[in-house]
């Protein structure tokens, strides 16, 4: 099986600091990694690499054995990356159906005159659109939300819909920055079948950061562990567990 | 579940259409009676542009989430473009000669004209201007809008020959404003708008209001839909300013001071950032609100700002927030509501 | 055009850029702060000079009881907007800061309108005389003006930089949640820092006077306007930026002025203020930021 993600020897540096160095990583298609590490190791950092937030200081990225160097977040978002944000960034004023249907903008294809006039592309597009978001929202069952304005939704709510906005994108790789952040433990459970069934029904890769130690042994085949900055280990959730390096960044050096 | 009652698209469009000609026809009756007088004529006429004006503005500012100062600038580009141009057709002296249906092509070729070199104007200023954000934008589009204004005042002197006619003023200009004109001109703007709006387009340009980054996450263009919605704004603008001119029949730059910018501005605040109805009736309630108090006209400016701090301060959404009315929604809701209470009542009886 | 004239100009400029840079201080900390375009900030010089007018005219004052009297009351008008408009919005958007700051400058505006009339009113130089300096006409205005503003330039500094009133001010700019955990009161530095803005407006009311003595109640709109580029021009929240941009945009408009473009000057200010905006946003001496992602 190919690769969707593969980074190579990646690195940024900010201010004479390298926030993050020689970051390497391959995701296949159907695989779920995680992306673990103590706060400020640089995880989100390789996100906004990734989606090109930042420019990497060297290093590659590729997609499908596609280079995106010097590719902009929005071409990036067309090549078929799609991430959720750890401080959630819905379209708060919009209902949730608008929130989901706005990722389909890159390819529906009605024009401008085309929507001012109400041509027919533009009535059959839009229907098309609006079923299909339904469809996605009931990955999730949240049909029944469409019509509520997003940032009235609750907080859990609001997580999984970041989630369905990024899916209806059309990713190849879809990036979780802290999905079940802010979630109770039988949210967690739900969140993490749900991962696992977007994995096996739209075949896609996912990389996602996450602190529930729970939900990434459990879900992640692959794991890396990032600390400041570097890669200190990478491997199965088993190998990661028992590694002496990431205990010891994890809980600090044995002092006795 | 039961099926909730909708009305069919083509019959909303239907009841839109009737309640348009509905109006018209209220307005025609109003003033062919007498009952308003050519004074309030020409105060409905004034809303028009006012209502132009405000909603146009309202797409940079309520739906963009932009804050454009210089939105005076956009007008006068309009007004002078089509006061310049129907000068030079024989629209004048038909008018004066009583034929108000052979001006009608020039009229609208210098409506046209108004949008389109506006939008110029719009697309130039926009492309520098959107690259900044918040204050810095607000204070380039002002920029903008003085220059324009300072230019229209000067520019004979650099050409040698009369063109804008300076600070001493347009004059002469055929007043083609009449309220039929008016009142289409200011339903195709509304409709305009709201097709846009509801549209992959202009879900693009809200999206972008509520979280940019995010926007361009999900593949949004967000350039290029900024740069749209500020051109669609400043066409809109120049629309109205074309039908200023065509009010007043003379044009002076000083009208069209930073000043002017905040007129339309608070008209938009007030109303409610993101909602064109909240523009329509503030609009309206600020264009002739005035008129009905006119022993307050020195208060008028007091007001206006105090009424902008103290609604910032207790209501900083604005009369209508973002809500947008739909007649054919609330027909909608209302017949839900009743069969829903009928259902409940059925469910009760058969219970019992 | 001669050496001498150009030299006359020059010295025009600077007494121009002075008050400029007085006013632009005032923008420059509280954006610094509060990240707010205070617009009302041009409109509490046109109070000020109000103030000396009646001062004067009204009620026969000497003219050093009348500048004493105009700065106290910018200060306070400086600190009672903040406390009225500014306090309640400090949470909400950026955007309705904004909105409810264009609204206090039209109020402050307007009324100034209402009560005084919308016509000048115009006042004897308080500064009058000259010099001949090297075969150019120096007004003591002028020297005045210059001196004053550059005393109260090195005044700030040193407060901003020596004082633990400065410090309090640099770190609520820095970081308004941490000052705050550290035990600065947030309030009360606000308040000092538009405090020592409208401070500075009000001697700058007075320069202005100087300058061209009388008072319209629009006054203080394209005065507050200019003096705001030279902030965004020298870099915003950057004490010798708004000094270096006043006295820039001063000598600027009077060069103009001295090739008989005079009608231009405010484009070509304005022109200034885009392209400083479109190539070095940050401004000569600011820093840049980027939102966090």
């Amino acid at each position: 099986m190919s690769n969707v993600l593969k980074c190579e020897h990646l690195r940024v540096v900010f201010g004479g600091l390298a926030a993050v160095s020689d970051f390497n990583i391959e995701v296949e298609e159907n695989q779920i990694a995680g992306l673990i590490g103590p706060n400020g190791a640089g995880k989100t950092t390789v996100f906004n690499l990734l989606t090109g937030v930042y420019t990497p200081t060297s290093g590659v990225v590729t997609l499908c054995d596609k280079d995106l160097a010097g590719m902009s977040t929005i071409q990036r978002s067309h090549a078929g990356i799609a991430r959720t944000f750890q401080n959630i960034r819905l379209f708060k004023d919009m209902s949730v159906i608008d929130n989901v249907i706005n990722s389909f903008n890159y390819r529906m294809k009605y024009t401008i005159p085309e929507a001012m006039l109400r041509l027919p592309r533009y009535w059959k597009e839009e229907k098309a659109a609006r079923e299909r978001a339904l469809e996605l929202l009931g990955v999730f069952n949240m049909q029944d939300l469409a019509e509520v304005n997003a940032g009235n939704l609750p907080y859990g709510a609001q997580r999984r819909l970041e989630i369905v906005r990024a899916l209806a994108t059309n990713p190849k790789l879809l990036l979780l920055d802290e999905p079940a952040a802010g979630m109770n433990p039988a949210e967690t459970t739900a969140l993490m079948e749900t991962i696992g069934k977007i994995r096996d029904n739209f075949h896609i890769a996912i990389l996602l950061i996450e602190h529930d130690m729970s939900l990434v042994m459990g879900i992640c085949e692959q794991i890396t562990v990032l600390n400041f900055g570097e890669v200190i280990a990478q491997g199965t959730p088993e190998q990661i567990q028992n590694n002496p390096v990431v205990i010891e960044a994890y809980l600090g050096k044995d002092r006795d | 579940m039961e099926k909730k009652f909708k009305i069919a698209m083509p019959v909303r469009y239907g009841i839109n259409f009737a309640l348009i000609v509905l109006g018209w026809v209220i307005f025609t009756v109003l003033f062919s009676t007498g009952a308003l007088n050519d004074y309030w004529k020409g105060i409905v006429v004034n809303i028009g542009v006012n209502i132009i004006l405000a909603t146009s503005l309202n797409i940079a500012c309520g739906y963009l989430g932009q804050l454009p100062l210089g939105h005076a600038g956009f007008m006068a580009v309009g007004a002078y473009t089509g006061a310049i141009y129907i000068k030079a057709t024989p629209a004048y002296d038909l008018l004066r000669a009583g034929n108000t249906t052979a001006i009608i092509p020039y009229v609208i070729v210098a409506i046209i004209l108004a949008a389109l070199v506006s939008g110029i104007f719009g697309l130039l200023i926009g492309i520098p201007a959107l690259r900044l954000k918040g204050d810095y934008l607000a204070i380039i589009t002002l920029g903008f809008g003085e220059i324009i204004r300072i230019v229209i005042t000067n520019i004979d002197s650099v050409l040698g020959f009369k063109f804008t006619y300076g600070a001493s003023g347009l004059a002469r200009i055929p007043k083609f404003s009449s309220f039929n004109l008016m009142y289409i001109m200011t339903v195709i703007s509304l409709f305009l708008i709201h097709v846009f709006m509801k549209s992959r387009h202009g879900r693009a340009v809200l999206s972008i209001r509520d979280n940019e980054i995010a926007a361009e996450s999900v593949g949004i263009n967000t350039t290029f839909y900024k740069t749209t919605a500020f051109v669609f704004s400043a066409m809109l603008a120049g629309v109205a300013g074309c039908l200023y001119a065509g009010t007043l029949g003379s044009l002076y730059p000083a009208t069209f001071k930073f000043m002017k910018s905040i007129e339309i501005l608070v008209m938009v605040v007030l109303g409610g950032m993101g909602s064109m109805l909240g523009s329509v009736i503030a609009a309206i309630v600020l264009t002739g609100l005035p008129e009905l108090l006119r022993s307050f006209s020195d208060y008028r400016m007091v007001l206006y700002s105090l009424a902008l701090v103290l609604m910032m301060i207790f209501r900083p959404k604005g009369l209508m927030g973002t809500y947008d009315f739909s007649l054919n929604k609330s027909i909608e809701n209302i017949v839900n509501k009743i069969r829903g209470k009928k259902a409940a009542k059925a469910d009760k009886e058969v219970q019992e | 055009m001669t050496f001498s004239s150009l030299i006359a100009q020059f010295i025009n400029g600077l007494q121009t850029g002075s008050v400029y840079a007085l006013v632009a201080l005032g923008y420059s900390m509280v954006y610094g702060i509060i990240k707010l375009l205070n617009f009302a900030h041009g409109d509490i010089i046109m109070v000020g000079a109000y103030v000396v007018y009646y001062a004067i005219a009204s009620f026969a004052l000497p003219p050093m009881l009348a500048v004493i009297l105009a700065v106290l009351v910018s200060t306070l008008l400086g600190v009672t907007v903040e406390k009225v408009a500014y306090t309640p919005l400090r949470s909400a958007p950026r955007l309705s800061l904004l909105i409810t700051a264009i609204g206090v400058s039209f109020l402050l505006e307007n009324g100034a309108q209402l009560l005084f009339g919308a016509d000048k009113k115009s006042l004897d130089p308080m500064v009058s005389g000259s010099f001949q300096l090297g075969g150019v006409n120096v007004s003591y205005a002028a020297v005045v003006t210059i001196v004053v503003s550059v005393i109260a330039m090195v005044a700030l500094t040193i407060l901003v930089n020596k004082t633990k009133m400065g410090k309090a001010m640099r770190a609520v700019s820095e970081d308004m949640g941490a000052a705050q955990l550290m035990g600065i009161s947030l309030n009360r530095t606000i308040s000092m820092t538009f405090a020592i803005g409208s401070f500075l407006a009000g001697i700058g009311s007075v320069l202005y006077l100087c300058a061209y003595p009388q008072a319209t109640p629009t006054m203080g709109s394209m005065l507050g306007i200019k003096a705001f580029i030279a902030a965004v021009l020298g870099g915003i929240g950057s004490i010798p930026g708004a000094m270096i941009g006043g006295f820039a945009i001063g000598i600027l408009e009077a060069l103009v002025a001295a090739v008989h473009l005079s009608m231009w000057k405010d484009a070509v200010v304005f022109l200034i203020l885009i392209i400083v905006l479109l190539f070095k946003p940050a401004g000569l001496l600011g820093k840049k930021t980027q939102e966090k992602v």
